[in-house]
């Protein structure tokens, strides 16, 4: 992956529904989590409030601004223990 | 130098392989009796295993256990950290399985290690929930050789 992309990755049921688990995409200045899911047809205008996003390994909010190589990730409903 | 009064002892691990609790317990207490400056006289320890039914209630195949590599790990780290410093605690375990699981493997094991059992039990207990809750794992339950993603937790 270069510097002006980023990294898009799915989880679990979001991942099967979507047929990919990781896709490469180029960065655009003021791009969100919210902004990518509506690029890559994910499914309506923005996702399911029940998804949960993660920018680098942390969470974070749809509207945070990415940078240039970062890895955002959609989560599904979290259910673990 | 002595040791830093909020140092703790944290010790997590995602497991692809069945394992044994007892062991990874008595692994870990005996890292405790050289890790810590002193003896922790309260531990709470828990063991989470496979129901043999899916949440609906049909006879369970198997269950299979997503994550997500690198934040799983840090996320786990991270909040037993928070939640030890919280409850003023000396030492946190985590052991968590992924992959497939058969009905009644060990899945999870939470153990804390405080100088009384306040800390350690509401410890153990909160570092549990939120586990359930803010660790990324992703739960499929097998029946009859099809998959279903499970939507949320097990009631408290």
């Amino acid at each position: 992956m270069t510097s002006g992309e980023l990294r898009v990755r799915l989880f679990a049921g979001l991942r099967e529904e979507a047929g990919w688990q990781e896709r490469s995409l180029v960065h655009q200045s003021g791009m969100t989590a919210a902004a990518v899911w509506k690029l890559l047809n994910l499914g309506g205008t923005a996702p399911p409030a029940t998804v949960r996003v993660a920018i680098n390994h942390e969470f974070a909010a749809l509207d945070t601004p990415l940078a240039n190589g970062d890895e955002v990730a959609f989560l599904p409903p979290i259910s673990g223990g | 130098m002595s040791p830093h009064p909020l140092a703790v002892l944290l010790d997590v691990e995602l497991l692809v392989a069945p394992f044994d609790p007892l062991t990874s317990l008595a692994a870990w207490q005996a890292r405790l009796m050289v890790g810590l400056p002193s003896i922790a006289a309260a531990e709470a320890h828990f063991i989470g295993r496979v129901r043999p039914v899916t949440s609906d209630g049909s006879p369970l195949e198997a269950l299979e256990l997503e994550h997500y590599p690198g934040m799983t790990e840090g996320r786990i780290a991270a909040f037993s950290l928070a939640l030890a410093h919280q409850h003023g605690v000396a030492a946190v375990l985590v052991r968590h399985r992924v992959g497939r699981l058969k009905p009644g493997e060990p899945i999870v094991v939470v153990a804390v290690a405080a100088d009384r059992r306040g800390p350690a039990l509401r410890c153990c207990q909160e570092l549990l929930e939120t586990l359930k809750h803010e660790a990324p794992f992703w739960k499929r339950e097998w029946v009859n050789g099809c998959g279903h993603w499970v939507a949320g937790n097990t009631p408290l």
